[in-house]
């Protein structure tokens, strides 16, 4: 009973004012369209069984139609509905470096021929990523001097793969890692997520963080409690993750070390990659799509479902019954009287 | 005018009123019955001197004849709503043409002749007193065939019996016979005092022009509801054995009373009615 009380509340219909001639579809138990032919008496009729079938199924064949009209008319639909699954996955949140020196291939110059530039390449496997598992929910979000909110937490992969198609467009200068993050994490909504949480951080470079982004940065890390992953395209050349500076240690002079230092200091899971070329941005991606196999409950949308035709089909096969009943309908003394009661007469008058 | 109908009563009739049928009572121009001492029957016109001649101890005797009188026909009418059913023929058309035959037949020959109508109870305005007067059968005979039954039994003939009791009459009983048994058996056990005919009428339409196959939405003229039925053969054939055994069982209920219904199927045949009144 509650399943079928379930099933009205999903349904709905254009026009429900006409539904209130629903009743009508109760007539056919009281009249039926056929001819009646009137017999003396009923209790000659030997009892049938297959003639009440019949006559049951006709009815509600009839009230199938009326149903099935009043119904289609008033135009109705499936609700549109949310369902919640649960399958394998993970809440990736991406943010990517749009700086300038990401145009550049991993010897530091600008692309020529067959090279391909990081960005090029980190777009290449992360859209291959992203198609890899049906239920990751994507986030992604560019930074160079200010944060760019490209794409809000989703499961429609296609546009995820537009949007990190979109990210060898030429960038803009500056890295700006601080901000970026801070929206990257805002990415995951503010509630307690039930599925794990991936911030993928995809860079060059890096920047001197704020003390003051820091200590915000340090909360919404406690708050968020995302697995971190940088995934460090290094220019050959460049300073390493954990290559020190051979004068002073500040931020300043060794901004990625003093980040990853900072990274390790947030308390949350954390793994840096440090990639020198494609083939090793391809191997991270792929250690970290095998760490990240935690189920996600994610949710399936469904769309509004017009239940006009099923309506009018549902009319159209009690019409034909009735059809099918109308043509069959005989009638009494259709058959020629039979010559018998004539015999005698003939026979008197010889 | 349909021809006349014959009918020859079963028993002898008695009765104050001379008429064409054979009495018990002796008397008149009747034929020949049988010879009585003179003593009896002291009628010197009659003498039967063969026989005083012959008779060795010297009596007188005296012949006798059958007196011939008249009887009652009388027809019952049922006006049950299943007697409106219209099918080859309309049933109180036949009905009517039955009673005006009926009425003429017996008014020609000095008969009297009586009609009750009946459903639940007696229907007076349709119904006649026995009479011989011509004009007043044939008229109450052309008012039956246009009545129409609406009735919802027939429990009235038990009633027209009990009018009807007294001496033996020739008795009609007009119906289609769709009654209960135990009405069925009543009203034959009132009327086992008179030589009843019973007339069964039926119809081709409801019994051998059914059809074959097809959906028939049946509805009954008694105000039982309505039906559907899916005919086909194996239905057809339960239909008429059912049928067939009702009519079986009605000509046992008849013959037990002296007579064999007579079944009025499609149009009115005098002829028919006569020769089924004088063989049977």
């Amino acid at each position: 009973m509650s399943a079928v009380l379930d099933l009205i509340a999903r349904c709905g219909a254009e026009r429900p004012a006409l539904l209130w001639l629903l009743p009508l579809a109760l007539l056919p138990l009281v009249a039926a369209p056929r001819r009646r032919t009137p017999l003396p008496s009923l209790s000659a009729v030997p009892a049938d069984p297959l003639s009440r079938a019949l006559d049951g199924a006709l009815r509600a064949a009839a009230c199938l139609a009326l149903a099935g009209l009043v119904v289609g008319l008033a135009g109705p639909y499936r609700n549109g509905a949310e369902v919640t699954r649960t399958g394998i996955g993970a809440e990736i949140s991406m943010l990517i470096d749009r700086s300038g020196s990401m145009n550049e291939t991993f010897a530091g110059r600008q692309p020529s021929g067959a090279e391909e530039s990081k960005a090029a390449a980190s777009r290449r496997i992360l859209g291959d990523f992203v198609g890899s598992r049906a239920h990751d929910l994507f986030a992604v979000t560019g930074f160079s001097t200010a944060p760019m909110l490209v794409l809000p937490m989703t499961d429609r992969h296609e546009a995820v793969r537009a949007a990190i198609r979109a990210i060898d467009r030429p960038g803009l200068d500056y890295t700006n890692v601080g901000r970026g993050l801070a929206l990257a994490l805002a990415q995951f909504g503010s509630g307690p997520g039930t599925a794990s949480r991936v911030l993928l951080l995809v860079s060059d470079g890096a920047a001197v963080i704020d003390p003051r982004v820091q200590d915000a940065l340090r909360a919404a890390f406690a708050k968020v409690r995302p697995n971190l992953y940088w995934l460090f395209l290094r220019t050959k050349g460049s300073p390493g993750i954990a290559d020190r500076p051979a004068g002073e240690d500040t931020p300043q002079a060794a901004p990625e070390r003093h980040l990853d230092l900072f990274f390790k200091s947030l308390g949350a899971p954390y793994r840096a990659f440090e990639a020198e070329g494609p083939e090793a941005v391809a191997a991270a991606i792929r250690q970290i799509e095998g760490l990240e196999r935690d189920p996600i409950p994610y949710i399936e949308r469904r769309p509004r479902r017009d239940l006009t035709g099923a309506a009018y089909a549902a009319a159209l096969l009690g019409l034909v019954l009735l059809i099918l009943g109308k043509l069959a309908e005989a009638d009494l003394g259709r058959a020629p009287a039979p010559a018998a009661t004539r015999a005698p007469e003939r026979r008197i008058a010889a | 005018m349909s021809a006349d109908i014959v009918y020859l009563p079963r028993w002898r009739a008695r009765g104050p009123r001379a008429g064409a049928h054979r009495a018990r009572e002796t008397g008149g121009l009747g034929s020949f019955k049988d010879q009585v001492s003179f003593l009896r029957l002291p009628d010197a016109r009659r003498i039967d001197l063969r026989a005083t001649l012959r008779d060795p101890f010297e009596g007188v005797h005296v012949r006798r004849f059958e007196a011939r009188m008249a009887v009652e026909v009388w027809a019952l009418v049922d006006l049950s709503a299943s007697m409106r059913f219209s099918g080859a023929a309309d049933r109180m058309a036949l009905v009517g043409a039955l009673c005006q035959g009926l009425a003429a037949s017996a008014t020609r020959i000095g008969d009297g002749f009586g009609l009750i109508a009946c459903d639940a109870g007696i229907r007076e305005d349709l119904s006649l007193i026995a009479t011989r007067r011509r004009a007043s059968a044939a008229e109450a005979a052309v008012r039956i065939g246009q009545a129409r039954p609406t009735g919802r039994s027939a429990a009235g003939l038990l009633a027209a019996a009990a009018r009807i009791a007294g001496r033996p009459k020739l008795v009609f009983l007009i119906s289609d016979f769709r009654w209960p048994e135990a009405l069925l058996e009543q009203v034959f056990a009132s009327l086992s005092f008179h030589d009843v005919v019973p007339v069964l009428l039926a119809d081709s339409r409801e019994t051998e022009a059914l059809p074959e196959w097809g959906l028939l939405e049946l509805e009954d003229l008694e105000g039982a509801g309505s039906r559907l039925v899916l005919m086909r053969p194996a239905l057809r054939r339960r239909w008429l054995a059912q049928e067939g055994e009702r009519m079986a069982r009605l000509a046992r209920l008849a013959r037990r009373n002296g007579r064999e219904p007579f079944r009025l199927a499609d149009r009115f045949d005098p002829e028919a009615l006569s020769r089924h009144l004088l063989g049977a």
